[in-house]
Order: structure tokens, then C-alpha cells, then sequence
């Protein structure tokens, strides 16, 4: 196996960074990112939709930068699973990512812009080859869904980075970067439902940084993971819940939300649930099930979609244990 | 002699000083208490574990001491060269073109294209070597390359040597390979029957048209017992191949040295098996051939076939005029597999109303993936290593290894054993639970005593299963959990049985040549060089046969130093598998040993002018035992023995004595001393998630005799740590279009540290009489128990009997709905935990245990035993074979009518009739 070749580009400011993104586009070349390069590297390795140009973001000093309200691309898990300012449910699912080898390179950044996964895809060249390749690394065949077939135009790879729900349900907004200038938007806005395309980052733009409110330690919550091994592994489904007492006395004041990760292309926050549940004073166990149903896993990771589904159900009830005598 | 001096004005030469020799004021040494020594060093007590051959040669040097690998200061300074670390001058970078497809003719291979790049020196292709080799003489189906079939995607198709690897694989992309695609088979139920295109053709050997590479059938005992059984536990298994998982990739480098001589250097478990298969395939005699072993990262069975790509290296390497280096992506380790086969297995036991086993009924199905290896052997093992450690009444068993295109299984530690020990170990916890007995005094009831023959002949040796269920039942405190633990936790019992060392040697006849030999050189220095072909693969053999001579030779084991990489120097081992190296390799050792051991007690003799007799070997020193001060240092005595010629050397070898039965397949399993082991584990199963996690393992193993007991606790947790694999989480899965899902070490599940438990290893030592020192082995039968341990404490846990390996949650948790849904309950939670209540037969066993402990200590001690024959506990004579006793005591190998006419999964193979004895049948 071997990492073919491509040119490396170092900035050291975001705008330099911007200027060498602009310039490819203009001119039509391809390329990428790398942050840690935890996720890249490896699929450059086996060949999936690699680029001759690669721009790394490390050098950029700004990206680095960690405080309680303020996370930069280029804060790496390590750090963020060990700052005393992270909030609770961010540190439990940063702890929680890969393994700690991984999380000393792998960044924030990456882990919200990471690439979605498949059995189907995320294997050797030789072994696309003997299934004669699939949509998302076609190798020019017009190859078709392997998971979902018959359609050819959709890949339902899936979303399996733990960070994203943890930050959903406490309302971050993404801070990006590129040619036609910068845009923060909620983070909520920003997945697109596309295995392939996978968010709205234009060409050439970066996230930069996230951002959280003011009051954000008022809020309480957890984050539960599935996964087969206590490490390395990819979450096969995550459920992150977040709540505060608004008017600090009765349930009436009380604020939820859900987040799930890993079930379908794009990590999603459950309005519907939560405000139905408040609205009609669900218990924990109603809950769970209505968020059960609420998801659509497919085959295509470590564990059957039906019993990532009704595990949902209870990393659900797990993560609201916290909720019990408030809730039902 | 007792004048007494007093004051210090005495004159110096004046002191009366006692005889020369003797030192201080007694003469000589008291002799120590009679009563306290062992019989076999002169005393008056017999030894309490029984005798061993060599319990003369102790001096108390090395044996029994924990003694750090002699090869771990390379490892741990990253200094060790494994296979992809030799970098010779000059070299290229080989590469190999794998099938895409599961099952095809090769119509055509068109290499121009690729030759024609610059940096491209070589491709080869199936075509120009045609020659079969296979790790097993009598089923040699590999080539080099792919010569008119691929049989798995992943296949050898073409080599390449190139400059470097960037140019080889731009190479590989340009050949052109023509297929015609051939229908596959990947379920191995359907390759039981006949097709069109077999995926191999054994001429007049085929079995039918079928893709069946090998049948047994076996039927032993008295079946009339069988058919009306007290109780009976009926499982149908699946278990998932696994992978060894080794850390270190395939790797190979190849050198036509100028002498035209080829050295292959490779990380091998059993260089010798290679040396013969490169004669085969290039064409020169084995003389020309230096087979060099690297530092082996990590073997388990998967590094002992003489491999294809090695082949090509040498090929490679030949045409280049260059050394070639070849190194595996982890995919193509994955794809060269030899992994545990994947099985289904129907597991039928049956007791009579005294608890005694009067019935083991198995059928083994197991797929072989696309060749032979060791499958062979797998296949009778899979039934005749379940036959002991229990006294048992009748065992019946069919099994068929079958071809389908995946990757080739082969062996893997516990070889053939594992999957059907654990199916045994379930089905007794089962029948345990009907009867409401315990399953450890159920297993202590129903031993094979010491010095005595399995149902199919098995000479047992030394048999520590008793101490080891004793042991693990009070390091867990087993009384106070079993069945007594909350929901969701729980703690269980397995039992392992495996062989140290096969009896027969593959490639000739036992009497004829010896399993293992070892020479020994030493010169002026002093120290000694080992030279043996025994393959340290990471288990420690080097030391293992470092420590057995300065045992014999009474020399720290820094004055030791062995030579086992070179076969051009090495005598010829048969490698390491089947748990053989300690037993015949130390034995060998041992042998070669006590020739210089003489050498150096006759030049004592000569110095002092004593009896040889009355010298014993210590530390460096050569003395005589009644009078230690009346003796020579080491170096003496060995100059003196070199006097007249220079250089001692000596060699010594080993060979199995004759045993077993005669039958067809009789050797199969039979090994000079087996080893024991029980293991508890205790684990809390999530009923809510189906997640099993294992916290803590009591693991007992008798190994006969630790001669080194770092290395053999190391091979217990080792053990656990693999087997935890198979249990929970490993599995080679295969995806709906029949390919290998998860050909990577992130899909591939292999425990993590996270997922390990505390292991208390429990080393139990039943002095095996013919063992180097009392030793057996501890390289593989650790692993068996793990298994049944595990998942019948998921049973104890939430009472739930699974069937099928690895335990996934995802399966676990399909169980727990199924069963939920069956009791009507609310929530898993609310699951009924397993009970035991006494039932009367556990007096009964209790007291048949405690006879049959007094009956064993008795057989081991007593040197004048009579023989002991499996049959004994049902009331036959146990000095008689059954056979010879009973009319009705089957000894079948061939099925008869009545069985084809209904046989099991694996039993049908049977139907199909052998070419050479079809009417007509060409041959
Ligand atoms: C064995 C293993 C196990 C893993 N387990 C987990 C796990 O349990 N949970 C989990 O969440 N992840 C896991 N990962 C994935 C990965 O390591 C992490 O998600 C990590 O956070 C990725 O960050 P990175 O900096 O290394 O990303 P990179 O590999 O550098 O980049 C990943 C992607 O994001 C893009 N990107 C990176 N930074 C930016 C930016 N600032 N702006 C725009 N695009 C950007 C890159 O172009 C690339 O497409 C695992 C990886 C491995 C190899
Ligand atoms: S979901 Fe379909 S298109 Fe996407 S990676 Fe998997 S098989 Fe390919």
C-alpha cells in the first residue's frame, strides 16, 4: 500500500491559506485539506478520491485556539478532551474518539468535516475493484450504490464522528473561511444530506472555529456511544442530550435537546421529539422510542442497522438518566 | 581431629588443618536427611508428582526459574530484525497481482505492456512454474502463481520485481489478465455437494464431484448405552474463522548468493517445510537452499505453511540476478489467512443416571476456503481432541473439510481443537444444569486417571485436570458465586485438552529419523553454542532449550548461546506447531547435553582420581557429591577433556516412543504427553445492550513442568487475550457478494487493552515422566478454555445459551429479545436468573471424585502400575482394551448403510464415493 504522491502546501495564516484554495479553484485543480490527517491519510492510502494538491492547515496559529465559548479547527482531541474550559458532553465525546494516539493528531476540524464511511468504500483499491467499485470512488464506471442500489445517485455513507451531536445540542454555531469571504452559520445548518458532498463548505472554504453561548454551562446533559471496543472504533450509533431548567423551579422551564451521530449521512438534532415531549410531558422511555423510530441506519458498518436502531433506544434512556424525577 | 586450637600464636604451617579437600573442621558433608529426598536422587521418599527421566540431571541452575526471552534485549531496543527488516544491497521490490474475482479460468495474461516500463526488471506468472507444493505431503494443491485457476479473490496471479514499489505497482496495473468467470461457492454446505467445476481436481482421489477435500468417520465404544440416556444436550454450532492477527505482515527477502546458492530469509514457523517446497518448485536440490528464519513477529500457525509469495520472491530473485524483497499490506495477510476455520458443528452429549458420559456424538462441518494447508489434520482433530480429558462412554464422530473460494483456513493455535472443545465444555455445563449437579465436581467425577488410554487410544501420560479444576475452584471462590450471582453477572467453568508435540512426523517415518536434533559446541571459552532448527517465533524456544543445557551442564545461561536461524547450520527441526518445541526440542537438547556432561565428569574423574559415580554437576563447578570440595572448576575439566580433540561437540535428538492404535487416523492427535487446563471467568453481560465484558479470568494450566515460568504465564494470558478474541469479537466476515468485509485491523476486531481482563495465571505441574524435566507444553492448549469459560458464564450471567461465536451484542441481544418475547416479560431486566439446587446424584459425584483422587495419586506414584483403560468408570476391566471385553465395543471407521441412509451435515460427505472406487470411474 502505498500513499501516492501529491504536493504539500503549508500556510501559515488563514488568508494565505485562502489565497492557495482561491487559486485552485480558479484553475480548476484538485485538492485538499488536512488537518491531523487521521482520516485522510488512511484514505489516501487505499486510494479513495485522492487530489495531487493538499493544503495542511497546522501551521495556522489562529485555528489553534481553545477557550470555553471557542474552539479553533486545529484544537486537537487530546487537548480538548483535557482542558479543564471544555464543557462536559464535549470532553466525554472527544475522550471517546479513536484512541489516544489518534486523538494527539486528530483535530476538531476533521472531526466535523470528517468523511463519511461505508464497508463498501473504505477498503483497499483491490478490493473495490473486485466489487467493481461503487458510486462514491466510481474510478470513472458510473458504479452504482452498493448499499442502496438502482439509483445512482445518492451515497448513504455514514456520519460516524462523535463530536458533531455533542455540539448540536448545545447550539454551536461554525465559523468558515474561504475566496468569497467568511460566514458563521448554526452547526445545525450545516450538514448537507449527501454521503458524498456531505456539508456546505463551498470550494476552497475552511471552518475556522466554533463557537458556544455565553450561558453554556447552564446546561446539563450526555453523551452515550456504541461501539463494539472501548477504543480505536467508530461510533455505530451516538446519542448526545442536553437540558437546563429555565425557570430554575418546575418542569414546566425545562429546555431539551437530542442529538443523534452515526445513524445516517449527516449527524441531526431532534426538534420534533423533544418539543412533542415537552409539550406532552413524555417519560424517558417514551422518548427513547419515539427517537428509535425517528432514525434510518443502513447497512453499511460494524453492527445490523436494526440493532443500531434499538440501541438508539437505549443509549437514549441512558443519556436522559440524568432527567429521571424530572421527567417521568 | 577435634584437638582444639586456641590463641593466635600458633605458627603458620604448624595449624593441624584437616584433609586437603575436605574443608572446615568436619571431614566431610553431612548427607542430608533420607526421608527428605526424592527416591530418584537417592532418598527415601518417593517424588509426590511421580518420576522424571531427568530428575538426575537438576543442578538448579535454570530449570523452574523466570527467565527474561534470551532474545528480548533485541526486541525491546527495536534492534530485532524481522522479515521486512533485512535490507540487502541492491535489492528490489517485489509485488504480486491478486485475483478480482472469487472463482475463474485464466484465459490469458499479457504482460508487455507492464515489462515495458522503465524500472521493471521481472514479471512472472503461473504458467512457467507448474510445479504443486502444500504443507502436507499428501495434499499438495498450491502453486506459486495461479496456473489455469483462481480460486479467492486475492489469488496469485503474476509477480513483480521492480526498482521500486511505486514502479511495481504501476506494473501490476498494466498486466492484463483475460477471465472467464466460473460460478463460486462460498457456503460450505453447498460445497458438499457435487458441482460441475470442482475447485480442485484430485484425480482418482476426488470424493464424488464434490468440493469435499477430506471425510472422517469414527465410532468407538458402546452405542447400546448411548440410545437411552439419562440426559442429553443437543447444540448445532457456528463458529466464525478468525484470523491470527500477528503483528508482523508477511515478508520475504530472496538472494541468489554468488555460489548460486539461494538464502531466503523469512519469518517462519517452520523453515524446514519451506526448504523442501523451494526445492520442489525451482527445481534445485534442498543443498542449494539456505532457508534463514528472521526475528518472527508474532506466528500462532498462520507463518508455518510454506507460502506462495515466497516462492515468487525466490523466482524473483533467480531471474533478476537481485535480491528481491516482498512485504504484505495487511489486506494480503488477510487474504493468505490459514486462519481457524470457520465451523458448523452439531455437539450431542449424553449421561447415564450415575453421571458418567456414555455418549459424545459430533459432526463437524469445516471450511477449508480455496486450499488444503493443514486440513487434513484439522479435520480429525476436530473430533479426536475432545476425547479426553473425560472418561468416556462411546464417541461418535463425522467430520468433512470442504473447499469454497474464500482464503485458505489452516491451522491455528489449538489447531482443530478449540471449536469443539468449546461446543463439549457448553454441552457439559448444560447437562450439569439438567442434572442440578456442579459442573466442577460433574468434570472431577469423570477423569481419565494418570497412565492411561483415551477411547481412541491416546496413551495418556501425566494429567494435572484435577489440580487445575481444584485450584481455579478456590483462586474464584466458586462456591460462593455460581449460580449466586445478580443478573447480568456471572461466573463459568471450561476445561482444555491439547496435544504437546505430534506423535508423527509429516514427511517420514518416526523409527526411521527423529522429530527434533540439537547439536552442541564448545570450545576453549567456555561457552556453548546451541545449534537448532527450532523456530523462535516469539514463544521463547531459544530459551527454552538455552536453559535445558545449563541445566544438564550446571552454567549460568549467559554462558549459552543459540544458533537456530541458518538451516545451512542448523540440524533439521520440524518447526514450530502443534506445541511440539519444548517437548522434543528441549528433550533433544537435554540429550546432546549429557554426552558433554559425561565428557566433563570422565576428565574430573581423571584430574581428581575419583569414580565417575560419585560426581555431580553445580554451578561451574564438577565435584563429588558426598565430598563437594573434592572437584574441579568448569574450565578445567573441559580443558582437559579437549586434550586429545580440540572442540567438544555432540548432538542429541529426539523420538516419540511407539503408541497408539492402529486404525486408520490413529496417529492423528497422538502425542507423546498432552497438556490440561480449567479456567473461570467471571463477566457482567448488559442485558439491555447485549454487551459482554469480561472481568476477570482464573486460568489454570498444567505444563507439566514450568521451566520457565515467565514465559509460561505469558502464554496463558496470551492465551486468554486470543482467545477473548474469538469469543467476543473477531470474525472474518464475508459480504453479501462473498468477499472479505473486513481485511483490516480497524474492521477486524481484535481486544484492545480496554476489553482485556485481569488474568491470574495458575501454573500446575503434573512432572510429565518423559518431558524434558517433567515439561509439556503451554504454547496453545491455554487457549481452549478461555472460550467455554466465557460463554458459560454469559449462561450463568443472564441465562442465555449461546450457539454461535463470536458473541456480538448484536447477537447476544437478538437471544435476549427472543427471550423476552417467549417469557412475555416487560424488559429484559426483569430475565430469570439460573438456579442450582442440589440434586441427589451430587453426593453420588462428590463421592466418586474424592475415590477418584485417592485413585490417582495412587496411579501416579506407584511405578509398577497396571495399564488403564478408557471403559473402566462403565465397569469394564480396566486392564483390558474394551474392544477385547465387550462384543458390543465398536471400533468403525467407515460408515455403514444404515448411517449413509440418514447421515449428518458433515457424515454426508460420506455418500459421495471416492473416484478410484467408482465403477468405471476414470482414474
Ligand atoms: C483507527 C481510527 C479510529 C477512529 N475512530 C474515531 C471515532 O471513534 N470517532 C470519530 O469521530 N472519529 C474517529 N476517527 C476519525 C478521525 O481520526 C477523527 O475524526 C479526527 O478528528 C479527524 O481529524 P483530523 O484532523 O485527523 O482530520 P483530517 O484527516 O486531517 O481531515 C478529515 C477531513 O476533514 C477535512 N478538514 C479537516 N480540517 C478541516 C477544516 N478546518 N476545514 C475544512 N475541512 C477540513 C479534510 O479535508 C478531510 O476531508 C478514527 C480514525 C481512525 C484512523
Ligand atoms: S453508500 Fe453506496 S455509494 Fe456510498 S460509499 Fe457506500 S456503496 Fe458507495
Amino acid at each position: 500500500m502505498k500513499t501516492p504522491p501529491f504536493n504539500l502546501f503549508q500556510p501559515k495564516t488563514i488568508e494565505e491559506a485562502i489565497s492557495i484554495s482561491a487559486n485552485f479553484v480558479e484553475n480548476d485543480e484538485k485538492f485538499d485539506w488536512i488537518a491531523g490527517g487521521t482520516d485522510l491519510l488512511p484514505n489516501y492510502k487505499w486510494h479513495l478520491n485522492t487530489k495531487p494538491n493538499v493544503i495542511s492547515l497546522a501551521l495556522i496559529d489562529e485555528l489553534h485556539h481553545l477557550d470555553s465559548t471557542h474552539i479553533g479547527a486545529m484544537v486537537r482531541l487530546h487537548d480538548l478532551a483535557n482542558s479543564k474550559e471544555t464543557h462536559p458532553i464535549i470532553k466525554k465525546a472527544a475522550a471517546s474518539i479513536a484512541s489516544v494516539l489518534i486523538r494527539q493528531s486528530g483535530t476538531v476540524g476533521g472531526n466535523i468535516a470528517l468523511d463519511t464511511r461505508c464497508f463498501w468504500f473504505n477498503q483497499a483499491e483491490e478490493w473495490r475493484r473486485s466489487i467493481e467499485w461503487c458510486h462514491k470512488c466510481d474510478c470513472d464506471t458510473s458504479a452504482d450504490c452498493r448499499v442502496i442500489p438502482n439509483q445512482n445517485e445518492l451515497c448513504v455513507a455514514t456520519y460516524q464522528a462523535d463530536l458533531a451531536p455533542t455540539l448540536l445540542v448545545l447550539n454551536a454555531k461554525i465559523h468558515l473561511c474561504g475566496p468569497e469571504g467568511s460566514r458563521e452559520l448554526f452547526l445545525s445548518e450545516f450538514f448537507e444530506l449527501d454521503g458524498i458532498k456531505r456539508n456546505i463548505l463551498k470550494p476552497g472554504e475552511i471552518i475556522t472555529h466554533l463557537t458556544l453561548d455565553k450561558e453554556i454551562n447552564s446546561w446539563s446533559g450526555d453523551y452515550q456511544k456504541l461501539s463494539l471496543r472501548k477504543s480505536w472504533d467508530f461510533p455505530e450509533a451516538g446519542v448526545a442530550v442536553a437540558w437546563r431548567h429555565a425557570a430554575q423551579s418546575s418542569d414546566e422551564g425545562i429546555e431539551l435537546r437530542i442529538a443523534t451521530t452515526a445513524l445516517e449521512s449527516i449527524p441531526r438534532l431532534h426538534n420534533d421529539i423533544t418539543n412533542e415531549a415537552l409539550l406532552n410531558k413524555y417519560s424517558i422511555n417514551e422518548i427513547a422510542s419515539k427517537l428509535r423510530k425517528d432514525v434510518k441506519p443502513v447497512n453499511n458498518t460494524a453492527f445490523p442497522p436494526n440493532y443500531r436502531k434499538k440501541m438508539v433506544e437505549v443509549l437514549c434512556k441512558k443519556a436522559l438518566h440524568g432527567l429521571k424525577g424530572v421527567l417521568s | 581431629m577435634s584437638k582444639e586450637i586456641k590463641g593466635y600464636r600458633q605458627q603458620p604451617g604448624k595449624l593441624p588443618f584437616s584433609k586437603p579437600g575436605s574443608g572446615g573442621s568436619e571431614p566431610f558433608s553431612k548427607l542430608r536427611d533420607l526421608n527428605m529426598i526424592p527416591e530418584s536422587e537417592g532418598g527415601k521418599k518417593p517424588q509426590p508428582k511421580g518420576k522424571n527421566k531427568h530428575d538426575h540431571l537438576l543442578t538448579g541452575s535454570s530449570v523452574g526459574r523466570r527467565t527474561p526471552l534470551v532474545d528480548s534485549n533485541w526486541k525491546v531496543t527495536g534492534q530485532a530484525k524481522y522479515g521486512d527488516d533485512i535490507r540487502l544491497p541492491n535489492e528490489l521490490i517485489g509485488r504480486i497481482l491478486r485475483s478480482p474475482h472469487h472463482y475463474a479460468k485464466i484465459r490469458s495474461i499479457d504482460t508487455s505492456e507492464a515489462l515495458a516500463i522503465p524500472g521493471v526488471l521481472a514479471i512472472e506468472t503461473g504458467q512457467q512454474h507448474t510445479d504443486l507444493f502444500g504443507v502436507l505431503p499428501v495434499t499438495k494443491d498450491e502453486h506459486a502463481m495461479a496456473v489455469d485457476k483462481v480460486r479467492h479473490v486475492g489469488d496469485l496471479v503474476a509477480c513483480v520485481a521492480a526498482e521500486n514499489e511505486a514502479t511495481a505497482l504501476e506494473a501490476l496495473r498494466k498486466i492484463k489478465v483475460d477471465y472467464e468467470i466460473l460460478k463460486p461457492t462460498h457456503d460450505m454446505k453447498k460445497s458438499l455437494e457435487d458441482v460441475d467445476e470442482p475447485i480442485h481436481d484430485r484425480g482418482k482421489y476426488h470424493i464424488g464431484k464434490s468440493n469435499v477435500q477430506k471425510r472422517v468417520f469414527q465410532e468407538f465404544g458402546n452405542f447400546d448405552d448411548m440410545k437411552n440416556p439419562h440426559a442429553s444436550s443437543k447444540a448445532k454450532w457456528k463458529f466464525a474463522g478468525v484470523n491470527h492477527g500477528f503483528t508482523e505482515p508477511h515478508a520475504v527477502v530472496a538472494d541468489w548468493e554468488p555460489s548460486g546458492r539461494l538464502t531466503l530469509y523469512t519469518p517462519q514457523q517452520v523453515p524446514h517445510y519451506v526448504h523442501r517446497s523451494l526445492a520442489d518448485v525451482l527445481k534445485v536440490p534442498m543443498h542449494q537452499i539456505n532457508v534463514h528464519r528472521t526475528f518472527v513477529g508474532g506466528g500462532f500457525g498462520g507463518k508455518s505453511d510454506p507460502f506462495p509469495h515466497e516462492m515468487c520472491a525466490a523466482i524473483l530473485a533467480r531471474k533478476t540476478g537481485r535480491p528481491v524483497r516482498i512485504t504484505f499490506d495487511r489486506d494480503e495477510v488477510f487474504y493468505t489467512n490459514r486462519g481457524r476455520h470457520p465451523s458448523e458443528i452439531e455437539m450431542n452429549l449424553h449421561v447415564d443416571d450415575e453421571g458418567r458420559i456414555c455418549g459424545i456424538e459430533t459432526d463437524a462441518l469445516i471450511d477449508g476456503g480455496a486450499f488444503a494447508s493443514f486440513g487434513h489434520v484439522t479435520t480429525y482433530y476436530n473430533g479426536v481432541l475432545h476425547t479426553a480429558p473425560y472418561e468416556i462412554g462411546s464417541f461418535h464422530y463425522t467430520g468433512a473439510r470442504v473447499w469454497t473460494n474464500k482464503p485458505a483456513s489452516g491451522a491455528m493455535r489449538g489447531h482443530g481443537a478449540v471449536n469443539s472443545r468449546c461446543a463439549v465444555e457448553l454441552g457439559i455445563d448444560d447437562l450439569c444444569n439438567q442434572l442440578q449437579v456442579d459442573p466442577i465436581t460433574f468434570r472431577l467425577a469423570n477423569l481419565l486417571p494418570p497412565h492411561s488410554s483415551t477411547i481412541t487410544g491416546f496413551r495418556i501420560t501425566s494429567i494435572g485436570m484435577r489440580e487445575c479444576l481444584e485450584r481455579v475452584k478456590e483462586a474464584c471462590d466458586w462456591e460462593q458465586k455460581f449460580r449466586k450471582l445478580p443478573l447480568g453477572h456471572g461466573i463459568g467453568v471450561g476445561c482444555g485438552f491439547f496435544i504437546s508435540g505430534s506423535g508423527l512426523p509429516i514427511h517420514w517415518d518416526p523409527n526411521k529419523f527423529p522429530h527434533a536434533t540439537v547439536h552442541l559446541k564448545i570450545d576453549m571459552d567456555g561457552g556453548v553454542t546451541i545449534h537448532t532448527g527450532a523456530a523462535d517465533i516469539g514463544q521463547g524456544s531459544d530459551t527454552v532449550v538455552a536453559q535445558s543445557v545449563s541445566e544438564v551442564l550446571g552454567l549460568p545461561i549467559e554462558m549459552i548461546r543459540v544458533k537456530s536461524r541458518d538451516s545451512d547450520t542448523s540440524p533439521v527441526d520440524l518447526g514450530s506447531y502443534s506445541s511440539r518445541v519444548t517437548f522434543m526440542n528441549a528433550n533433544a537438547a537435554i540429550s546432546a547435553a549429557i554426552e558433554i556432561r559425561k565428557e566433563l565428569i570422565k576428565a574430573t574423574a581423571e584430574i581428581c582420581n575419583v569414580s565417575e559415580d560419585s560426581l555431580v554437576i553445580g554451578d561451574r563447578r564438577i565435584y563429588q557429591k558426598k565430598d563437594p570440595a573434592v572437584g574441579v572448576s568448569y574450565l578445567e575439566a573441559l580443558h582437559k577433556a579437549q586434550e586429545e580433540r580440540g572442540a567438544l561437540v555432540s548432538s542429541g535428538a529426539y523420538r516419540t516412543p511407539p503408541m497408539g492404535g492402529v486404525h486408520k487416523g490413529a496417529a492423528a492427535g497422538l502425542a507423546p504427553a498432552y497438556s490440561f487446563s480449567a479456567y473461570a471467568a467471571e463477566v457482567k453481560v448488559d442485558p439491555e445492550t447485549g454487551f459482554t465484558e469480561v472481568i476477570k479470568v482464573w486460568a489454570a494450566h498444567d505444563c507439566g513442568r514450568a521451566l520457565n515460568p515467565l514465559s509460561v504465564e505469558g502464554q496463558i494470558i496470551g492465551s486468554c487475550h486470543m482467545g477473548l478474541g474469538q469469543v467476543l469479537s473477531e470474525e472474518m466476515k464475508y459480504a453479501r457478494t462473498g468477499g472479505l468485509l473486513n481485511p483490516n485491523l480497524l474492521d477486524y476486531k481484535i481486544p484492545t487493552v480496554h476489553e482485556m481482563p485481569e488474568v491470574v495465571p495458575i501454573i500446575v505441574e503434573s512432572n510429565d515422566p518423559e518431558g524434558p524435566f517433567g515439561a509439556k507444553e503451554a504454547g496453545e492448549g491455554p487457549l481452549l478454555p478461555i472460550l467455554p469459560a466465557v460463554c458459560n458464564a454469559v449462561y450463568d450471567a443472564i441465562g442465555i445459551r449461546t450457539n454461535e461465536l463470536p458473541i456480538t451484542p448484536d447477537k447476544l441481544y437478538k437471544q435476549i429479545e427472543k427471550k423476552v418475547r417467549k417469557l412475555k416479560l416487560d424488559s429484559p431486566l426483569d430475565l430469570p436468573n439460573p438456579e442450582l439446587i442440589y440434586s441427589e446424584l451430587q453426593k453420588s459425584l462428590e463421592k466418586r471424585a474424592e475415590n477418584h483422587k485417592e485413585r490417582d495419586i495412587e496411579r501416579k506414584l506407584n511405578q509398577e502400575r497396571e495399564p488403564y483403560y478408557n471403559g473402566t468408570i462403565f465397569g469394564k476391566i480396566s486392564t483390558i482394551p474394551p474392544e477385547e471385553q465387550d462384543e458390543r465395543w465398536t471400533l468403525s471407521v467407515t460408515p455403514s448403510e444404515e448411517y449413509l441412509a440418514n447421515p449428518r451435515l458433515a457424515g454426508s460427505a460420506w455418500k459421495h464415493q471416492e473416484v478410484r472406487h467408482m465403477k468405471g470411474g476414470e482414474t
